[in-house]
């Protein structure tokens, strides 16, 4: 039917009929994702740019606040950068970040490693170490704040039984000091099965003569390690550090979990009281649920842009590799 | 000679003799099997829990005494049919969530996947590489935008809401269509020269040979979906009918502070179910990350 209208119009065709059928099935077959896409994913990217611009006033039609907010000019994002809470959500994100990405990828090279050779049971220890990674995070997180409860939690006892007694009088979530790094040892223990597929699958990709050649060299084994192994598998470790970056900017669950929705303990920043686990996410759930949506777009657009820097110093790195 | 290809950390010695197998061995468990017991404390820990009598869930014992009850089935049934956080409800609802956004997700994107792998139409190199782009930026910014558009459509708090803004998903799009680009073009040509309609071909060629793919994306989905916890807190107000497993939880956990029997056995309620599925169906979880962490 499509090529009746279309070689109907009395345009001279220079490519063959069929790539015009062609086409017209290749944008058919593409419609549904397409209209999804551009209103969920598409759109959003403008529309948070222009709300970002805006914000919810006190005589906000309380039924309809979108479509009621004052153009406020550049006055999120200037509110945001004169706020220490914004600056405390970035540092509390880099700082979880920093715990959390190396440890991850060193604790998933290590059980790689030791998966990689024909140890009796392997197949089975590779899909249990995995397992928990397919587990929901929020509910993961409420029972790490039984386990790391300093009253009734095994963690608090272990330490008391090594003869730490810091722990029970302090909680492990329960202060500022420990909750990034506690949160963070949980996640790690999550997502390393995770990391350790990605690595053995990078490990099976390099020759076995490449190995047989270090040890003709006379290669020990740390040496074949840290000089042929880690070395071969670094476009890996630099996809696992971004897509964990990312990820990082991502988290909220374990942390409205581990926080009992609060955002961690108070502490003072800058002069400032503020949430110790209260990362980048957490913060712009925060100005949501508050209904600063202007506010939120803004913080929204910052989080875009430390994405899109993140990604482009991907592929500067990544590209020069290949 | 023949086995050093793979003997890496802590298989040989310093002075490359190789260490004994048995002793290899020995070591590696005597790593991996602490880590592999501190890996699982939360889900033993869960389970124990959640079988306890109320009152000791708070307590480090584990073994009754003589004619003591230690342990029970009561917090399950408790949970399952409490009236006002009804862990059946949650399941069902998360179940619903789960499989709908799974199954609209496979199907337009082996659609797209498919045109995006085979079909030649002005445009579509840069869509498909301005859609990569998309899927690299932090998802969290979607939501107050997303939020908006499912305000004004009237989805709050019903199964639409919640299964369709996450659809449009784009590893899954680069999944299949990795997957259909490795199919051979002569199959389909076969198939166009023997009269098969567009349609035809892409049910009869391009689906059959694309099944074992959509299934994994069909898992991965599922399990992502049943864990998507920010997008149900705020589709949902808290007395919404379709509340799903996590947002459940948090508004018991909210209400129930110290039962933490209870609690954990309503968290089974989320994780047993995915262990199972899982343990089953191991095979396309993994196949499916590696497929698509590995570039080229």
């Amino acid at each position: 039917m499509s090529i009746l209208t279309l070689s109907g119009n009395g345009r001279p065709h220079k490519r063959p009929l069929w790539l015009y059928y062609d086409a017209i099935w290749g944008y058919v077959f593409i419609v549904p994702f397409l209209l999804v896409a551009a209103v969920f994913l598409i759109f959003p990217i403008a529309y948070s740019f222009y709300l970002s611009f805006r914000e919810t006033w006190l005589y906000s039609n309380w039924f309809d606040q979108f479509a009621d907010m004052r153009y406020v000019g550049f006055r999120n994002y200037v509110d945001l950068l004169r706020n220490p809470q914004f600056w405390w959500a970035l540092v509390a994100t880099f700082v979880y970040a920093l715990l959390v990405i190396p440890t991850s990828i060193a604790a998933s090279l290590a059980l790689a490693l030791f998966l990689n050779t024909r140890l009796p049971g392997y197949r089975a220890l590779r899909s249990a170490f995995f397992l928990p990674h397919v587990f929901d995070v929020f509910v993961v997180g409420i029972i790490w704040l039984l386990l790391y409860n300093p009253q009734i939690g095994p963690f608090a006892e272990f330490f008391r039984w090594l003869g730490v007694e810091w722990f029970k009088k302090h909680g492990f979530v329960d202060n500022p000091y420990t909750i990034l790094p506690s949160i963070a040892f949980a996640m790690v223990l999550k997502g390393m099965g995770f990391g350790m597929i990605l690595f053995l699958t990078a490990l099976n990709n390099i020759p076995d003569s490449i190995f047989e050649a270090a040890e003709i060299d006379g290669a020990n084994a740390r040496q074949k390690l840290f000089y042929v192994t880690i070395p071969l598998l670094r476009p890996m470790i630099l996809f696992m550090s971004v897509t964990g970056l990312v990820g990082v900017l991502n988290a909220f669950a374990e942390f409205y979990a581990m926080t009992k929705a609060t955002g961690g303990v108070a502490f003072q920043f800058l002069g400032a009281t503020v949430q110790a686990a209260r990362v980048s996410g957490f913060y712009l759930y925060q100005l949501f649920s508050d209904a600063f949506y202007g506010h939120a777009a803004a913080m929204s657009f910052i989080l875009l842009l430390i994405g899109l820097v993140i990604t482009w110093v991907n592929f500067r790195i990544l590209g020069k590799e290949a | 000679m023949a086995n050093f290809a793979n003997s890496t950390l802590a298989t040989t010695r310093a002075y490359g003799r190789p260490m004994p197998k048995a002793w290899r061995y020995a070591l590696s468990y005597a790593v991996l099997l602490p880590l592999l017991l501190l890996v699982h404390l939360p889900l033993l820990w869960m389970i124990i829990t959640a079988f306890k009598a109320p009152g000791y869930g708070t307590k480090l014992e584990f073994i009754p005494r003589a004619g003591e009850a230690m342990y029970t089935l009561e917090n399950f049934r408790q949970v399952f049919f409490d009236k006002d956080f009804p862990f059946y409800r949650f399941a069902w609802n998360s179940l619903v969530v789960a499989t709908g956004c799974a199954v609209v997700t496979v199907a337009i994107c082996t659609m797209a996947g498919y045109a995006f792998a085979k079909k030649r139409f002005p445009g579509r190199d840069l869509l498909f590489a301005g859609l990569i782009t998309i899927m690299l930026v932090p998802g969290i910014i979607f939501m107050v935008p997303q939020y908006r558009l499912v305000l004004k459509f009237g989805w709050i708090n019903t199964y639409l809401g919640m299964i369709l803004p996450h659809t449009a998903n784009i590893f899954g799009l680069f999944l299949l269509r990795q997957h259909i680009r490795g199919l051979p073009d002569s199959l389909l040509e076969a198939a166009r020269v023997d009269g098969a309609s567009e349609i035809g071909t892409f049910f009869r060629i391009v689906v059959p040979l694309s099944v074992p793919v959509m299934i994994t994306l069909f898992l991965l989905t599922f399990v992502g979906q049943w864990s998507n916890f920010l997008w149900q807190l705020i589709v949902n107000t808290p007395d919404s009918p379709h509340l799903t497993l996590p947002v459940g939880l948090s508004l018991f956990q909210g209400q129930y502070q110290t039962e933490w029997e209870k609690m954990m056995a309503g968290a089974c309620f989320s994780i047993l179910p995915i262990a199972v599925l899982f343990t089953v169906a191991q095979r396309f979880f993994i196949q499916g990350l590696t497929a698509g962490s590995v570039k080229e």
